[in-house]
């Protein structure tokens, strides 16, 4: 039996300490890593508790992150429960993977610590590998601080494990800006938090020696493509219920709120920024100043990346007269993601909202508040004319002359 | 495989080998396995072959080597003494002749449609071992 | 909301220092924040570290500070160092240095006008702990300018911060944050 650790009820912990801790109450069976700056730190974390006997599991040391994530489909296929960390190249690297831990229906848990992806080198945040992940097939959630990074990991075990699901889930925190920047995270005891997630419980798992079973079989044109349809239906149907579910659950047992699509502001917003991670947070306080003055400002963040909340934005959406895609991440070749998937969204519904797109803050580049400020004076011009007033994607925090596209 | 939509099968690119639950697998005949249909022994793959092999007993001294090159598991063997073929899987690839040391050998390929007895009565005798020559 | 950015070299301690300071306030029931600037680059390197402290949630995550406190804990980066950058003008100093506050501010013309104040957090470490880390001096001289805390109060926090390393060394960091604690001028 592992030791319990006895918590504060506030700790002082950066989004790392968070997630390491949240793996070991969770009591991971198989942790299988390769270390990359900004997201060492997780493992690293689950690795001492589990030296120290704070965790019953096994620390699996691999060559790359390639075999990281092999490693971790490895034990979730022999029946464990798995889960890793990783950022930036070595999320690219594992990127192959990632597409056999989805079709194999293998609950993992993959701590994604954002981080931009060079060349030029850079150990600094973006949502450059986030985006990389989001055809993957995996749930990804993501979280704006280290509360979120905490509270995101049970969530995510919760629903992956979940065997109407059955679905890897990443959990993704902004490389230092959430990494590592300590807070006050309020902290569940071991054995709320093992409890809130529950016993693992297998599932067409290889040691169950009774009932063998062959895991990562070949298909070609005569059952791929419904195998595939049987993956797109379960993340497409299953998941958000669970995830809603989980979200009640824990608002219950912790009185912290998370929703599918955060809003902030939003019930009169005439105009409305889109973004994801740190930036929410900060975009909701420039709009407690720009409501001080009396503009209807809100802030949308996505929690749920994918699956893609689309009835929930179009709904949260409707009256919104100017929207601001806010993309941490260089499209190369075309709009950002959050302008395409937010379009994608609006198309049919009738809403006739002037979408923008703004690409900000890579490899780490601060977004600030006045940066925030710049942007809604841009939707409202948009919104009072009715139209772009803007090129539709600019630059921002950009050296040099001003930057746009479209 | 029975034909099935979409949602027909178990989630996963997962294959069960048996039916419910198994104990003993080791020192279950393979005849006696409750195998699933997913599993490939319930398929038969015997319309592949255009040659068979066929064994005679009579030579055969059970070094077993068909049955470990066989990439088949055609070959069928009881208490490590050579039995037959299992012409439901076996494709007629030939390995088990040319890995058959016996001389004459204890299993030839035959034409599909060849009466076993016939090839039995037609069966080579021991070749003599020529000196070779015009070899240095 | 106060605002504290600190100028270090890397490995001297002022991300340690940061987080420390955040988890003793922190048990005040206050909210708080503390980060910094990485790279790649090695110990020795100018870096900035930073605390956020307020009543509310802290929300904001720009790495944009107009700081209400400057903590210099190397005495060389007064003069290689951008440590006045985004001041407010009733920003306080608090700088390591061998010099007076006097001398300092002669040495440095920026200074002047500024609310400065002077300790040699290099020497007391030296001193007390045996080695050039002086991020925890560092916090002692802030609980005497900013009067933030009752020095039994933080120093009782601070063994809970330091808890891990031996005992020899969290004594020595007690007699190095009361030293600077009475010898900020």
């Amino acid at each position: 039996m592992a030791d319990t650790m006895e918590l504060r009820d506030i700790e002082v912990w950066d989004g790392n300490m968070a997630a390491a801790q949240a793996l070991r109450q969770a009591q991971v069976d198989v942790v299988a890593a390769y270390p990359i700056t900004p997201s060492t730190p997780i493992v690293e974390g689950y690795a001492t508790f589990k030296a120290n006997g704070y965790v019953d599991g096994e620390f699996v040391m691999v060559e790359s992150e390639h075999a990281a994530m092999s490693g971790c489909i490895g034990a979730a296929a022999a029946g464990g429960r798995v889960a890793t960390a990783t950022s930036s190249q070595g999320f690219a690297l594992m990127v192959e993977t990632l597409y056999s831990a989805s079709g194999m229906r293998l609950p993992i848990i993959l701590n994604v610590v954002n981080r931009a992806i060079g060349a030029p080198l850079n150990v600094n945040g973006d949502h450059s590998d986030m985006y990389m992940g989001r055809d993957s097939g995996w749930i990804q959630l993501d979280a704006y601080n280290p509360q979120h990074a905490y509270d995101l990991n049970f969530i995510a075990f919760k629903v992956a494990e979940d065997h109407d699901v059955r679905l890897p889930a990443m959990v993704h925190q902004d490389g230092f800006m959430t990494s590592h920047t300590a807070q006050g995270v309020c902290t569940l005891s071991d054995e709320v938090a093992y409890n809130f997630v529950g016993e693992f419980q297998p599932m067409n798992d290889m040691l169950d020696l009774d009932h063998p079973v062959t895991h990562g079989v070949q298909t070609e044109e005569d059952w791929h493509f419904e195998h595939k349809a049987r993956q797109q239906h379960a993340l497409m149907t299953a998941v958000m219920p669970k995830i809603e579910a989980a979200f009640a659950e824990f608002e219950a047992l912790t009185g912290r709120k998370y929703n599918v699509v955060e809003t902030y502001q939003m019930d009169d917003a005439q105009t409305a920024v889109i973004c994801m991670g740190t930036s929410v947070e900060t975009a909701m306080e420039v709009v407690d100043e720009l409501r001080a003055q009396g503009i209807k400002a809100g802030v949308v963040g996505i929690r749920v990346f994918r699956p893609w909340p689309l009835e929930q934005l179009a709904e949260i959406l409707k009256n919104v007269k100017a929207i601001g895609t806010l993309d941490r991440s260089s499209p190369h070749g075309t709009v950002g993601t959050l302008y395409n998937e937010i379009a994608g969204s609006l198309f049919n519904t009738g809403v006739k909202a002037v979408l923008n797109n703004y690409i900000y803050g890579l490899g780490g580049r601060d977004l600030t508040k006045a940066h925030l400020v710049g942007i809604y004076q841009d939707l409202q011009a948009n919104a009072e004319s009715g139209t772009l007033t803007t090129p539709l994607q600019q630059y921002i925090g950009l050296r040099g002359p001003k930057l746009s596209f479209f | 495989m029975e034909k099935a939509g979409w949602d027909g099968f178990e989630i996963g690119a997962m294959l069960r080998s048996f039916d419910g639950a198994i104990q003993d697998i080791a020192t279950t005949l393979p005849e006696d396995r409750a195998y699933s249909q997913a599993n490939s022994f319930t398929a038969s793959v015997a319309d592949w072959r255009i040659n068979k092999p066929l064994f005679n007993k009579d030579y055969c001294i059970d070094c077993q080597f068909c049955w470990i090159y066989c990439p088949d598991m055609s070959i069928i063997s009881r208490d490590k003494k050579m039995v037959g073929i299992d012409f439901d899987h076996c494709k007629g690839c030939g390995i088990c002749v040319e890995v058959c040391p016996t001389n004459p050998k204890s299993l030839l390929m035959f034409p599909e449609q060849k009466d076993e007895d016939e090839a039995l009565a037609q069966w080579p005798q021991k070749e003599k071992k020529e000196k070779e020559a015009g070899v240095e | 909301m106060l605002e504290i950015r600190w100028h270090s070299r890397a490995g001297q301690g002022a991300v340690t220092g940061a987080k420390g300071l955040a988890d003793v306030v922190s048990t005040t029931g206050k909210h708080v924040q503390a980060f910094a600037f990485y790279g790649s680059a090695k110990r020795g390197a100018a870096m900035t570290a930073y605390n956020r402290v307020d009543d509310a949630p802290i929300m904001n995550h720009e790495k944009f500070m107009a700081p209400d406190y400057v903590l210099v804990i190397d005495p060389a980066l007064v003069y290689v160092a951008d440590f006045t950058a985004f001041e407010k003008p009733d920003t306080t100093y608090i700088i390591t240095t061998h010099m007076t506050t006097e001398e300092l501010i002669a040495s440095q013309p920026k200074l002047e006008g500024k609310k400065v104040y002077t300790v040699d957090c290099i020497k007391i470490s030296q001193e007390t702990i045996g080695k050039a880390i002086p991020n925890t001096p560092m916090l002692g001289a802030l609980m005497k300018v900013s009067g933030m805390y009752e020095m039994d109060f933080f120093k009782e926090n601070m063994i809970r911060v330091l808890k891990k390393l031996p005992q020899k060394i969290i004594d020595a960091n007690m007699i190095a944050i009361q030293r600077a604690y009475d010898e900020v001028k």
